[in-house]
């Protein structure tokens, strides 16, 4: 199977990509839509991926009248002849293979294509090596080519680089993809992580749909992960650090803004927060919260706010103030602290417990990752003036799943997390989303994602979102509709270096000893979590 | 074994008269001609016929109620004389000191030679290779060309030991040059299977 011959290229162009007609002792069926195979050029090797498999007759009078029953002779002598298969294969990379330039040389963007009777071979694991990397320290293998038992392998610190975005309908294991992926940043200090996890899922071990227990990122990375809560009650119960309090404070009007579908505002109600920011700045919420209803409507003489919509805004907030997580006035130390510990390379799992509903999600994420991405641009500010290492900011990556209720089309301008995804990695903070509508996603920040890992979508819209800046679209969407339902992925973008299919590797024992094997020279302290901010 | 005697040649093929009457050799098997020292030139046969001598006369109906057939022969012994067996040859190729070459050859076979049969162990070694289907695929004769490439497939897989290997090999290059005639195809296909 391995470096096998399957046909000659017949035809193509570089914008269509390349015609090889199989050979005859070549069956459709051992070839899959978006498997990994080699172009052997006169100068270049083109590693590349089948897009397309058709069935050609060379007389059009078979079809009229195709042999049944044939006996083997006659069969075996039309195929490969008068009845023969083509494959269109697109070429992603090419690597020179003059001599002069030894080993040195890397595969690079194609830009010319093989003549014709080109020689297509499976890809081998010298092949596989070559594009995706070998074994080394930020190389994570995530999984294997769909029909081989080679390691695919994503450069981490690419993939950390940029905002990134786990895709796929629900049931496609993008929870079990994010699990692997954190733990492989994580143990090679690729980058500090903070995840906001909206269902309990990832600190701690967790019974799946079919009965076996998966450990959790608390469970196998030791101290390297702190987990907060903003439950009070579960965090007794569990293994939590830290519970972390919001005070009403810290809410400003863009929250607002973000939570207007949840809280039932219209668009005007939502305004009007901006409104009494503007009049009474950071107070602005417990203000409201106290006005009586004359104190409304003197307010709303004076501002020009609606009287109907400042009610209801009103009630509404009295609502979210009963919330137990949030205080009247709570200082922005703890999550200064938490940046702190970032920066000493800890990772941070924020759990919500009961509150875990979307409005809980939504306010508390916003809050906390606004006031960590201000101190990161002050940290940032700062090493660009001293120049110094140690004020260098480490690469900051944020989980966010439900992604598409924060970077929606009218969320992305407002909130922080649409900020971040814009700005690339200016101040060293990325995002990782995870969402089974990237539909719902705008499609400016869409653009943004660097690398995209998919799992089956088969919603259209869904499908072209996903695909947005991304070249050579079309024979992609042939790739990802030929996804199986579960642990099948397509990789792209700018941490892979071209496209590929992967089986992703089980989240089991197997993995749970690489994880511990690897992470064993890293060890950190086990040092109280108090210790963790002292200086 | 001689089997022949050229009465007409010309650069693609030619024509002999049967030694034995009513006994040609078989249609599609390969006959050659000595045309030099150690030169072979090797021809498949592609058409026979028995009939009058003089153009102009027809045979008649000689048989009766109690002669027919061979005895017909064993009554009429001037028929030997009136009759005659002619068979007609496509050129494929000349075989020299063991190479094979095979195309049209280069001069037309001398008039008035020998033809012979070839044994199985030159049959071997000409089919070998199959670029002389080419050649029969384009023989203009009363006999379809597609039926000529058949026999001469069925003669050859006989010679060669029932060579089920070679019958793939010669139904694939039969497959391949007929590719835009599937009709034709089919025909020679189903007409080389073995009979079982």
């Amino acid at each position: 199977m391995d470096g096998r011959r399957l046909g000659v290229v017949t035809d193509g162009g570089f914008n269509t990509g390349l015609t090889v007609r199989l050979d005859a002792d070549c069956p459709t069926e051992d070839l899959r839509i978006g498997d990994f195979v080699v172009v052997e050029g006169e100068s270049n090797r083109y590693f590349s991926m089948i897009s397309d498999i058709q069935l050609h007759v060379s007389d059009p009078r078979v079809l009229a009248s195709p042999p049944h029953d044939a006996p083997p002779l006659v069969a075996q002598a039309l195929a490969g002849t008068t009845t023969y298969a083509t494959v269109e294969v697109k070429p992603m990379l090419m690597l020179d293979l003059r001599p002069d330039l030894g080993e040195a040389t890397r595969p690079q963007r194609v830009r010319t294509i093989p003549m014709h009777f080109a020689a297509l071979h499976r890809a081998t694991e010298m092949d596989f090596a070559t594009v995706f990397g070998k074994e080394g320290d930020r190389n994570f293998a995530i999984g294997t080519p769909v029909s081989m038992n080679i390691p695919v392998r994503l450069r981490l610190d690419r993939f950390v680089e940029r905002s990134n975005g786990i895709f796929g309908q629900s049931g496609t294991g993008k929870s079990f993809l994010a699990r692997l992926l954190l733990c492989g940043i994580i143990t090679s200090g690729a980058a500090a992580n903070l995840i906001f996890d909206m269902h309990s899922e990832y600190a701690f071990d967790k019974q799946t749909e079919d009965g076996r227990w998966v450990r959790g990122l608390r469970e196998l990375l030791g101290s390297r992960v702190l987990v907060y809560s903003v439950d009070a009650k579960a965090a007794a119960r569990r293994n939590v650090d830290v519970t972390l309090t919001v005070g009403l404070n810290q809410i400003e009007a863009e929250d607002i803004m973000l939570l207007a579908d949840e809280l039932d505002l219209t668009a005007t109600t939502a305004a009007t927060a901006g409104l009494l920011g503007d009049r009474y700045g950071g107070n602005w919420l417990r203000q409201l919260l106290a006005m009586s209803s004359d104190d409304l409507a003197e307010f709303c003489q004076s501002s020009g706010a609606h009287p109907e919509a400042t009610k209801a805004l009103q009630r509404k907030l009295r609502d979210v103030q009963r919330r137990a997580y949030l205080k009247e006035d709570v200082p922005f130390s703890p999550i200064d602290e938490m940046v702190t510990a970032l920066g000493r390379g800890r990772s941070i799992i924020l759990e919500f417990g009961r509150h875990d509903s979307p409005l809980d999600y939504m306010l508390v994420a916003n809050i906390v990752t606004r006031r960590i991405r201000t101190l990161y641009r002050r940290k940032m500010e700062r090493f660009e003036e001293t120049r110094a290492e140690a004020d260098r900011p480490p690469q900051l990556m944020i989980t966010l799943e439900e992604a598409h209720k924060f970077l929606n089309p009218s969320a992305a301008r407002q909130t922080i997390f649409g900020t971040i995804a814009r700005e690339m990695r200016k101040y060293n903070v990325t995002l990782m989303v995870i969402d089974q509508r990237p539909s719902g996603i705008d499609a400016e920040v869409m653009s943004q994602l660097g690398t995209r890992i998919t799992g089956l979508l088969t919603e259209e819209r869904d499908i072209d979102a996903v695909l947005t800046g991304v070249g050579s679209r079309s024979f992609l969407r042939g790739s990802l509709a030929s996804l199986d339902t579960c642990q099948q992925v397509l990789l792209m973008g700018h941490a892979v270096p071209m496209p590929v299919m992967v089986q992703t590797r089980p989240y089991d024992e197997e993995f749970y000893q690489d994880i511990r094997g690897s992470d064993q020279a890293k060890e950190l302290p086990d040092v109280g979590i108090a210790d963790i901010w002292a200086e | 074994m001689r089997v022949g005697e050229i009465v007409e040649s010309n650069s693609t093929g030619f024509v002999c008269e049967s030694y034995e009457l009513n006994r040609p050799p078989a249609l599609g098997s390969l006959v050659k001609v000595h045309v030099g020292e150690a030169r072979d030139l090797y021809g498949v046969v592609c058409y026979g016929e028995t009939g009058s001598l003089d153009p102009g006369r027809r045979a008649v109906r000689r048989s009766t109620d109690e002669v027919y057939d061979h005895q017909v022969y064993r009554e009429s012994p001037q028929l030997e004389h009136v009759l005659r067996t002619e068979f007609t040859s496509v050129a494929v190729g000349i075989v020299e000191r063991g190479i094979v070459v095979q195309g049209l050859p280069s001069l037309p076979p001398p008039l008035h030679f020998s033809v012979h049969t070839c044994s199985s162990e030159e049959t071997i070694l000409f089919t070998e290779n199959l670029y002389y289907f080419r050649l029969l695929l384009r023989a203009s004769g009363p006999v379809a060309v597609e039926q000529l490439l058949a026999a001469n497939v069925r003669e050859v897989y006989i010679e060669r030991g029932s060579d089920e290997e070679w019958l793939r090999e010669a139904a694939r290059e039969a497959a391949s040059l007929l590719k835009h005639d599937y009709d034709r195809l089919m025909a020679v296909l189903y007409a080389i299977q073995p009979v079982r």
